[in-house]
């Protein structure tokens, strides 16, 4: 298939996608398209839209490709899409900060860090599908842990996890929290069913 | 009350803004490296004889202003009241002075700690967010098919049957004092339904077809006309009729009724075509 037609589909793809569309799955889609050659694709797209002053933009969040629209234009769709705004408290933030960058971790280990109960934060962030109950950790009371979810990479725009700025890194360095390293019995994301045999819990894509 | 300037900030009438300014603070972390800061220290220092006192001060005010503080504070609060106690104890004489441990490093350790997670809060909040800053295009989303919705197109005696217990519940007709009862046509009917299932997303259930606008119980001819309307609907394709099916394939649950595209496009020509339909029946 010729190259400009593959882009096309490609390009039809991610919009009618809404949700990140992974290379490999246009790969699987478009006839003759390897995963490798969608960035290239991609970029020329991009590329197009710039040249053309569009106000959308393809950009790479949680695993996939997705279509935005341009920052400059967010005052006007912030009146149209009222209901939808984002907001997020400091309390948010910074129990999101500790779940990202600990995962996965327990209310507890929230709330030590913080110096505050952690549950009513928790709950809202859960709601919200900005984090999710990853499984139990395997000490006494099998306390749940929490994770962050794709809906997290995909708010913070971020390619994946990995892609998140590193940790400031202090002097004094706390010994890690009782039982960090005991192992995680993980929750299927959809059913809450525990899984077994359990495979790593931050399988964030 | 002691000077700390923070306080002063706080010294609003209305319990509505105490609320919002002891927001501020995200707890007593957060309270104490404000206190730090203020007064230009290293969070490694903790100047605790200094920030103890402002610290207490300043749940004093909270207090002041009868606000609900939470134990967090009050611990911390007390936390603080002891490692200044054990600061100001004169070294034992055995050298033991050497050997005990700062009591300020858990504290401090903690403080950092925080610190590292609200710088990187500060950053996540400063991300360029979805919902926020740019939002992702929304085409409009295929409906995935629920689960119960798997349908299959129901029997003409399925449908009779459920007609019938619409029936049964209605009056047997007109008492003998026939107050002139609504003009009921089929054709009126049939605009009815098409209206009724044309303003749902999805699907109608077939006993929604006789409710009527007051509430009120159906009149026999009204459930007639609309059943008999209901069939010419289907006749002309304007409308699919549906049943849930269970996993064996017997059909089960509640009947639905859906548009058909198709079939609805080609009654509206009708409608638009139609003369009775200037009339107004």
């Amino acid at each position: 298939m010729e190259r400009s037609q593959q882009k096309q589909i490609v390009e039809a793809l991610i919009v009618a996608a809404g949700e990140p569309v992974s290379a490999a799955r246009l790969a699987e889609i478009v006839p003759g398209l390897d995963a490798s050659d969608v960035a290239g694709l991609v970029a020329e797209l991009r590329g197009e839209y710039e040249a053309q002053g569009r106000a959308l933009e393809i950009w790479e969040v949680a695993g996939g490709y997705q279509l935005r629209t341009a920052a400059s234009v967010a005052p006007y769709l912030r009146l149209l899409h009222r209901e939808r705004a984002v907001r997020l408290t400091r309390a948010a933030l910074e129990t999101l900060a500790v779940i990202a960058y600990r995962q996965p971790v327990t209310r507890a280990e929230i709330e030590r860090v913080r110096g505050v109960d952690a549950g009513p934060v928790l709950k809202s962030l859960v709601d919200r599908k900005l984090v999710r109950i990853a499984g139990h950790r395997e000490v006494p009371g099998r306390p749940l842990v929490y994770a962050t979810t794709k809906r997290f990479l995909e708010t913070f725009g971020l390619p994946k996890l990995d892609d998140l700025p590193t940790l400031r890194e202090v002097e004094e360095l706390l010994p890690p929290p009782e039982g960090a390293a005991a192992s995680v019995t993980p929750l299927d994301a959809d059913t809450g069913e525990a899984i077994e045999p359990s495979p790593p819990p931050s399988e964030l894509h | 009350m002691h000077e700390t300037g923070t306080p002063a900030a706080v010294g609003s009438a209305s319990s509505a803004t105490c609320a919002i300014k002891l927001d501020l603070f995200e707890g007593p972390l957060d309270l104490l490296l404000h206190l730090i800061r203020e007064n230009e220290m290293d969070v490694a220092e903790l100047p605790v004889s200094e920030v103890a006192d402002q610290y207490v001060a300043y749940l004093d005010v909270m207090q002041e202003l009868q606000l609900d503080i939470a134990a967090e504070y009050l611990v911390m609060a007390a936390t603080l009241t002891w490692i200044k106690s054990r600061l100001l104890l004169p070294p034992s004489d055995e050298g033991e002075e050497e050997e005990g441990p700062d009591p300020r490093a858990e504290l401090v350790a903690r403080l950092l700690e925080y610190e590292r997670f609200k710088e990187a809060a500060e950053q996540l909040g400063e991300f360029t967010r979805e919902g926020r800053d740019v939002f992702k295009a929304a085409v409009p989303e295929v409906a995935p098919t629920p689960e119960a919705e798997r349908e299959i197109e129901v029997s003409l005696l399925a449908l009779l049957d459920a007609f019938r217990k619409v029936l049964a519940r209605v009056p047997a007709g007109p008492g003998l004092h026939e107050v002139e009862a609504d003009r009921v046509t089929v054709y009126a009917r049939m605009r009815a339904i098409m209206d009724q299932v044309g303003s749902f997303e999805g699907s109608l259930a077939f006993e929604q077809l006789f409710d009527t606008p007051g509430g009120e119980r159906p009149s026999r001819a009204l459930v007639v006309a609309t059943f008999l309307a209901l069939l010419e609907l289907v006749r002309v394709s304007a409308l699919r009729v549906y049943q849930g099916m269970r996993e064996d394939g017997v059909p089960a649950g509640p009947i639905r009724l859906r548009r058909s595209d198709e079939g609805a496009d080609e009654w509206r020509r009708r409608i638009a075509e139609d003369p009775r339909e200037v009339e107004g029946l």
